[in-house]
């Protein structure tokens, strides 16, 4: 085992990303370029307030895409190494510090009195199991585990479907507050941990990450809350 | 005391002084050293005792050279000397601001600033080895202060008038000594130095003569552990707190010194300390330390009292007329910028005279409301920002609103292990660097001169004059069972147990508070024969109930910090008696020793007839009167005159 | 001006790096506000002493906040509640009467315990010795001037380089992590021409001797800016990684 180790540890990439620094650096950019995809989800998402024609039309568009299986493999990556350096860095973590204070205080001046930074792991995995839910009611919507999904619905029909379901529509909302209550920290956090912090722009990258957590968590939450609660 | 010492001639005290011209003579002796040849380098071992500026650059510069050293420090990692609280800056003779300097300048400048009592050979080699410092901490990355136009800044200190000052805020000590610890550490991480953190030297170890190593005590565990090598490099610092109160750190001591005192090294000059003109005033009895304001502040501040006695207003509310600028006044030529026991000394007469302020009225002003309105409050930040915030943190008060208030403290000791021009001390083999040698400042060090000497001993003079050392002894070879180390190792675990075995009543902290209590009342900023009289025999009786009395609990292996200190307490209850008597021995004012009977008008007289030397006092046994040998001092460049700052 | 205060102190206790340790609790009465933090602690161990129990060992030096000696997490934070601030230069005059202080030691894997309140920071030394130095022989130096340093530059490089070595920010951060110690150093050099030639490397090497000492990873959270007495930026762990990234693409090995 540990010759395995010191052969991939000779590679200077696995070396570099085996590191606390490395691993934090892929965290970071895993994290960027996952909220580049939610973005782009939300926006499609979004089309189901203009009408049932437009979000169709919009999903055929992008299942007819020959590079579609690429994208979402892409995806995958994504999620899994993201996924996978968050179990690391937090066994490192708790590793650092085995026997905790007694007593602990911040010294941190201003901000939440629940401070996002300190419960990233806690929400990554609820996140996580939104994210599983989702994937059950959407992606593999066919193996119907759960759901009564049938060939000849269309992309709005099966959308709906879900949202309006109590089990989903509940998940959905909290998962997705969740999920912007993550992003509130994971965002600007992301920019540093790529070592990109200076005095012009990181304030703006702050107020920025605010701003997109609180689009992205109300955004997607808005759907269920919209089809399940309001328009039942 | 006064009748029974020996005064002994110079026979033992050889200075080894190269001969020719002075600007010539470093140079000369380097070529006339013997050197140990590269590949021979390696079979040598160096102990280097401490590791702040002189020992962190002396063990670098040596494994740098190719020989094995042993690092040892009390403290949990080297960084943490006690260089590391220097403020203000270091000189140098760079004449980068075109302002006059040289190097003979800042050479008289020394000289003439330490009150005509120190070498001017050694004196002469510090100002040559100045510039050199410079570029060395620039290379090692040292972030000093620069113009806008990239290069090097400086500012003046007091006893001058170049400005030869380079800084780093006001933390110089800090980055300078942060430089040599990164030299340092790089040894350590290729395998040339070996760092023996949290160890306590309490002797040093002679064999046919020649000092070959150390004994220590481990902190942690309690182990005297033993370390053998071909050299010792005492780098331990001052005993300032003899006094207790100073602005020294709490584990700054006189141990490793003393004992190697009482293994054969002469104790030169101890009577030589200096008091810093700004410190923050005592509060109160709990007090356990002293804060210095750097002396760069008198460059933009200005120290004034009321010039009426008792005159309690508040000091925005004293109008420019009811103020007296007493430095101005008396030293227009110098100002608020005078040497340190100029200064030291003014401030106590005024406060003597009634005009003191504060609720103790043992303070003066520091003003710097004129700087604030010439130069605005952004620019006296940029310059003394940490200060000021240190200054608001111990006292709550804003010094940027209200002046500081300020009083002389204990802060450098000039005396120290008497050294020849090589840094080696009486004991062969035993060479001691940076302030616990009695160096080269003698009687007054100008300020930002300690870090130049402590760097220019370990960086470019020691690791030459230990090769001569090598290369002309002939040292057997001696390992840790050799029975001298032994013996040294069995007294040293005899006195940790005589220490714990004592069971008495009183804590080491009482007694050494009494001692500085002794020291300052009687030997602190003026003293006079009876008060010296008085205080040696006060020292002997608190000794004495030491020995009886001290209560010291845990045991002997394991952390513990009572008996570290209960050590080091004992050993300042023998040193204090010697540094009075020195000073009762010494009758004459010069520099930091003042003596009542001797001044005019309030200011030092030197008495070149008959103290013109350098007192080195030989360890004569427990019981004995230790004797006073003498090694006179030649003026040949700088010529003795009266040292005047008025004009 | 000055009041008294009388308090009850609950103290970690711990004969040695193998003992479990526990919490002590003392009262202390008639103390002075003008006192620093240190000084009550004296007050404490003399009364100890007088009455037969082992002081309190706690590291500390220059008590005037530089050298970096002493610690302590008081009532959860890192030096206690002061900012930029030193336990040392501490005073009794931020606590009100009647108040209970729980004093504990940092807490780390990278900082054994020795004893009560001293913990092992010898990890911090490694680092340097790591790669936290410009290799540059005694001799070897150019004329102090001949290299310009933009006034800028050597300001940046000085705000890192005031790090007093406490561990604060280990003890403070919930992670453990050592990444503003590790930071400051790599942009003091990364910020002067006289660190260049050991750039890549000196990032690597350090970081790499971090994370074996068995320190936690950054979650930038900026606890350790907050507690931090020398002011160290947390922009300095940002450059960290910007040099991290960079000698990773950059290096030949």
């Amino acid at each position: 085992m540990s010759g395995v180790r010191q052969a991939l540890l000779s590679n200077w990439f696995i070396r570099a990303l085996s590191t606390s620094v490395g691993q934090k650096l892929v965290m970071g950019a895993t994290g960027l370029l996952l909220c580049g995809f939610l973005t782009v989800h939300l926006a499609g998402n979004l089309l189901l307030f203009q009408g049932a024609e437009h979000y169709n039309k919009y999903a055929h568009k992008l299942h007819e895409n020959e590079l579609l299986p690429v994208a979402e493999a892409g995806l995958l990556v994504l999620f899994v190494l993201h996924i996978i350096l968050a179990f690391s860095t937090t066994r490192m973590n708790t590793g650092a510090r085995p026997i905790g204070y007694r007593e602990k205080q911040s010294k941190l001046v201003g901000g939440l009195e629940i401070r996002p930074h300190n419960y990233m792991f806690l929400t990554g995995v609820i996140v996580l199991g939104f994210l599983l839910l989702h994937l059950s009611d959407m992606r593999l919507a066919e193996w119907k585990m759960r759901l009564p999904y049938d060939e000849s619905m269309t992309p709005a029909d099966h959308a709906l479907m879900v949202l309006r379901d109590p089990i989903s529509a509940t998940v959905y909302i909290l998962g997705s507050l969740v999920l912007g209550f993550h992003l509130l920290h994971g965002f600007q956090s992301a920019f540093k941990s790529l070592g990109l912090n200076h005095p012009k722009y990181t304030p703006f990258i702050t107020k920025l990450g605010v701003l997109f957590a609180i689009v992205i968590g109300v955004g997607f939450a808005w759907l269920p809350i919209w089809f399940f609660l309001l328009k039942k | 005391m006064s009748g029974t010492v020996d005064q002994i001639g110079s026979d033992r005290l050889v200075s080894r002084v190269p001969s020719g011209p002075i600007a010539q003579k470093w140079d000369k002796h380097k070529f006339e050293m013997k050197l140990v040849s590269p590949t021979n380098k390696r079979k040598y071992t160096i102990i280097v005792v401490g590791t702040g500026l002189a020992g962190a650059s002396a063990a670098a510069s040596l494994a740098e050279l190719g020989y094995n050293v042993h690092a040892v420090t009390i403290h949990d990692s080297p960084r943490r000397a006690h260089s590391i609280a220097a403020q203000g800056g270091i000189n140098a003779a760079k004449n980068y601001q075109n302002d006059g300097d040289s190097i003979y300048r800042l050479f008289y400048d020394t000289v003439k600033g330490g009150d005509f009592r120190s070498r001017e050979a050694n004196v002469y080699r510090l100002a040559q080895s100045s510039t050199a410092i410079i570029d060395h901490c620039v290379a090692q990355g040292v972030p000093f202060a620069r113009e806008y136009g990239g290069t090097l800044a400086n500012r003046t200190f007091g006893g001058v008038q170049v400005s030869r000052t380079f800084y780093a805020r006001g933390q110089t000590g800090q980055q300078l000594l942060l430089g040599a610890y990164g030299s340092l550490m790089r040894q350590v991480g290729i395998g040339r130095v070996t760092m023996h953190a949290r160890r306590e030297v309490l002797d040093v170890v002679t064999v046919d003569g020649v000092c070959r190593g150390v004994i220590m005590r481990n902190m942690t565990t309690g182990a005297i552990e033993s370390l053998a090598g071909h050299a010792v490099m005492m780098c331990t610092g001052g005993y300032g707190n003899a006094y207790y109160l100073s602005t020294n750190a709490k584990g700054c001591n006189v141990t490793a010194a003393w004992r190697a005192y009482k293994r054969g090294a002469f104790f030169a000059n101890p009577c030589y300390t200096q008091i810093h003109p700004t410190c923050i005033p005592v509060t109160g009895d709990y007090q356990s330390k002293l804060t210095l304001m750097s002396e760069s502040l008198r460059n933009d501040g200005r120290v004034w009292v009321p010039k009426t006695k008792g005159d309690n207003r508040p000091p925005n509310e004293i109008p420019e007329s009811d103020r007296d600028y007493y430095l101005e006044r008396k030293y227009p030529a110098f100002g608020n910028m005078v040497p340190r026991d100029v200064a030291s000394r003014n401030a106590k007469q005024r406060c003597d005279e009634g005009q003191g302020v504060g609720t103790s009225g043992k303070a003066v002003y520091l003003d710097f409301a004129d700087a604030i309105k010439r130069l605005g409050a952004k620019t006296i930040e940029e310059k003394y920002g940490n200060l000021f915030h240190m200054y608001a943190k111990i006292t709550a008060e804003d010094p940027y609103k209200v002046p500081m208030r300020i009083y002389p403290a204990i802060h450098y000791t000039m005396g120290g292990l008497w050294v020849d021009y090589n840094l080696q001390s009486t004991l062969p083999g035993l060479f001691v660097l940076g302030e616990a040698n009695f160096s080269d400042h003698g009687a007054n060090r100008l300020g930002a001169s300690a870090l130049m000497q402590g760097l220019a001993d370990g960086y470019f003079v020691a690791p030459y004059t230990v090769g001569d050392h090598l290369a002309t002894s002939k040292l057997a070879a001696v390992g840790t069972d050799h029975p001298a180390f032994r013996e040294a190792a069995g007294q040293a675990e005899a006195k940790t147990k005589q220490l714990l075995g004592i069971k008495g009543r009183r804590s080491p902290d009482s007694f050494h508070r009494e001692l500085g209590h002794i020291m300052w009342d009687n030997c602190g900023m003026s003293r006079n024969a009876a008060g010296l009289e008085k205080a040696i025999g006060k020292i002997r009786e608190l000794r004495s109930e030491f020995w009886e009395n001290v209560r010291v609990l845990g045991q002997g292996d394991e952390l513990n910090q009572s008996l570290e200190y209960a050590g080091r307490v004992g050993d300042f209850l023998e040193f204090g008696e010697l540094l009075a008597a020195d000073a009762l021995q010494r009758n004459e004012s010069c520099g930091g020793h003042y003596r009542e009977e001797y001044q005019e008008e309030g200011e030092a007289v030197r008495d070149d007839d008959h103290f013109c030397h350098v007192a080195a006092w030989e360890y004569k046994g427990d019981n004995s009167a230790p004797a006073r040998h003498q090694e006179p001092l030649t003026f040949d460049e700088v010529h003795l005159t009266k040292r005047s700052y008025r004009e | 001006m000055s009041a008294k205060l009388d308090l009850t102190l609950k103290i970690w206790r711990q004969d040695g790096p193998k003992d479990r340790g526990q919490f002590k609790t003392y009262q202390l009465k008639g103390i002075s506000t003008e006192m620093s933090f240190l000084e009550m602690l004296d007050i404490l161990n003399e009364q100890l002493i007088h009455l037969g129990e082992e002081p309190v060992a706690f590291d500390h030096d220059c008590r005037e906040g530089i050298c970096g000696t002493c610690s302590l997490m008081i009532n959860g934070q890192a030096h206690g509640p002061d900012h930029k601030t030193t336990t040392c230069q501490l005073h009794m005059r931020k606590f009100h009467n009647h108040d209970t202080i729980v004093i504990e030691p940092w807490r780390a894997t990278a900082f054994p315990i020795l004893r009560d309140l001293v913990v092992d920071r010898s990890a911090f030394d490694r680092i340097v010795s790591a790669g936290g130095f410009v290799s540059v022989n005694v001799g070897n130096a150019p004329d102090g001037n001949s290299v310009p340093v933009p006034k800028v530059n050597a300001d940046k490089a000085l705000d890192a380089a005031v790090c007093i070595g406490c561990g604060a920010c280990v003890a403070s951060c919930k992670n453990a992590s050592a990444l503003l110690f590790v930071g400051a150093k790599v942009s003091q050099y990364a910020l002067l021409p006289q660190g260049q030639a050991e750039r890549a490397q000196r990032v690597q090497k350090m970081v790499a001797q971090m994370d074996k000492e068995g320190f936690g990873s950054c979650t930038n959270t900026s606890e350790c800016e907050a507690a931090c007495p020398a002011g160290i930026s947390v922009v300095n762990i940002a450059q960290l990684n910007r040099e991290f990234l960079r000698a990773t693409i950059t290096a030949t090995t």
